[in-house]
C-alpha cells in the first residue's frame, strides 16, 4: 500500500518548511521511527521520522526545496 | 534539571559534546554552559561562502564549524558564553518555553534582558543572544549565544555585507542585527566567570546533578568530533547547491569567475581573465571539492603570488 508523508505543521503560524536533507534514498528500507528527512523552519532543524515501516518509493522534492505544510514529500510503500 | 560540565574551548569538540549529550541523556532536562575559542559557527543548512569572508577567516586562523541546529551564522569567542537547553518535545515548536527561564535567570542575576523577535534576547533594542533548535526523536535541543564581552569588531570584519549578490543559492540566510555586550549594561559589574556561575546556579540549583563525562564518554565525543565535525563532508559537503558568478578586475585585467557546486563538488567552472590561464583554471576547479585549502592550492598553481587576491575571487 502506498502512503504519503507530508510536510508537518510544527507551529500554528507555520506555512512552509525547507526540505534540507534526505536521510534515506529511493529504494531504501525504512523502519517505523527511523528518521527519513530533515526540514528547517524558523531556525529549527526537525528530523522527521517514518510513521510506518516500508520502502521509500519516491522522493517528491529535492533538497533545498521549500514545501508548503501538509503537502506530500515522500511516498512510502508499506505492506 | 541536570548539567554536564565541559571545560574544553575547542569549538569542534564542543559541537560533538553537545550532540553526544543530546543523544545520551534522554530522560532529564539538561542545561549546559560552554565556551569556544574564536570560531564561526554556521547553521546546519547554510552556504558558508555566502555568510562569511572565508579568506579573511583563514588569514585570522578562525575555524568554521557547522552545527546541527537551524538558523544563521554566529561568531564565538571567549567573551561569549553559550547555553544549551535540552527537554522533551511535547506539543508544537515553542521558543518561549526555553527562552522564558533563561531570560528570568538573566533578570535574577541583574541583566536587564528581554525577549526580542522570535528567538532573540536583547537589552533595549540591541541583541545579546540568538538561538536555534534541533528536534529529533521526541526531544528538542535549544541553544543560544550570550555576548558578555565579545570582540564585536571581529564580528563585523568577517560578516559579508555586500557579497551575497554573487551567489544564487538555496539555504538559510543570516540576519545581520545590531548587537551589544552584557558587561556594558550591568549596574553592578561582574566578571565573566561570575556571570557563568550565577547563571548556572539559577538554571541548575545547587543540589541538582552536576555531572562530568566518563573517560569512555569523552573518547566517544572525540570520535564524533574527528569523524563528523572536523570532516570536509559535514562542514563543506553539506553546502546547499549554488551557482556563483563574480566579475571585476584581477591583476589589472578584467576577470569573470563562474561555477556551480552540488554537494560541495564544483562543476561548470569558467574563468576569463588575461592575467591567468583560464582553461587550466577550469580544469583544476571542475570536480574539485569546495574547500579553502584545496582552492588555495589551485590559486598557487595558477598565479604563484597574488594567491590571496585570487582566493577572494573564487570564494
Amino acid at each position: 500500500m502506498e502512503k504519503e508523508l507530508t510536510m508537518p505543521k510544527l507551529r500554528p503560524e507555520m506555512e512552509n518548511g525547507v526540505l534540507c536533507a534526505w536521510l534515506k534514498e529511493e529504494g531504501d528500507t525504512v523502519t517505523a521511527g527511523e528518521p527519513l528527512f530533515e526540514i528547517e523552519t524558523d531556525k529549527v532543524v526537525n528530523q522527521i521520522e517514518a510513521t510506518e515501516s516500508g520502502v521509500l518509493k519516491k522522493q517528491l522534492f529535492e533538497e533545498g526545496d521549500t514545501v508548503n505544510v501538509e503537502t506530500a514529500v515522500a511516498i512510502l510503500e508499506t505492506k | 534539571m541536570l548539567t554536564v560540565l565541559t571545560h574544553s574551548h575547542d569549538p569542534f569538540y564542543n559541537q560533538a559534546f553537545e550532540e553526544f549529550v543530546f543523544e545520551t541523556f534522554r530522560e532529564d532536562d539538561v542545561f549546559l554552559l560552554w565556551q569556544n575559542s574564536p570560531a564561526v559557527i554556521v547553521g546546519s543548512y547554510q552556504n558558508i561562502c555566502r555568510e562569511v569572508h572565508v579568506e579573511t577567516l583563514r588569514r585570522l586562523g578562525i575555524p568554521i564549524v557547522r552545527r546541527m541546529s537551524g538558523g544563521g551564522t554566529v561568531y564565538h569567542d571567549l567573551g561569549n558564553v553559550n547555553y544549551t537547553y535540552i527537554t522533551n518535545q511535547d506539543g508544537p515548536l515553542d521558543y518561549d518555553r526555553c527562552l522564558g527561564p533563561v531570560i528570568q535567570a538573566l533578570n535574577d542575576i541583574g541583566v536587564p534582558a528581554r525577549k526580542n523577535r522570535t528567538c532573540d534576547i536583547a537589552i533595549g533594542d540591541q541583541k545579546i543572544s540568538g538561538s536555534a533548535q534541533r528536534a529529533a526523536g521526541g526531544r528538542v535541543l535549544h541553544h543560544g549565544t550570550l555576548l558578555f564581552q565579545s570582540d564585536l569588531a571581529v564580528l563585523d570584519q568577517i560578516t559579508t555585507h555586500h557579497k551575497n549578490d554573487c551567489f544564487q543559492s538555496k539555504g538559510t540566510v543570516s540576519a545581520i542585527c545590531p548587537v551589544t555586550n552584557i558587561a556594558d549594561h550591568l549596574s553592578k559589574p561582574m566578571t565573566l566567570a561570575e556571570f557563568g556561575a550565577r547563571l548556572l546556579d539559577r538554571m541548575v540549583p545547587p543540589g541538582s546533578p552536576r555531572l562530568t563525562l566518563t573517560p569512555e564518554q569523552v573518547a566517544a565525543v572525540c570520535r564524533l568530533r574527528d569523524e563528523k565535525y572536523r570532516s570536509w563532508a559535514w562542514t563543506w559537503g553539506k553546502t546547499p547547491t549554488f551557482t556563483y558568478e563574480k566579475s571585476g578586475i584581477f591583476a589589472g585585467a578584467p576577470i569573470r569567475v563562474a561555477y556551480q557546486a552540488k554537494r560541495g563538488i564544483v562543476s561548470g567552472a569558467e574563468i576569463d581573465c588575461a592575467a591567468l590561464d583560464g582553461g587550466e583554471a577550469a580544469r583544476l576547479l571542475n570536480g574539485s571539492r569546495l574547500d579553502p585549502e584545496g582552492f588555495d592550492e589551485i590559486c598557487r598553481t595558477l598565479v604563484g603570488d597574488r594567491v590571496e587576491e585570487l582566493m577572494d575571487w573564487l570564494l
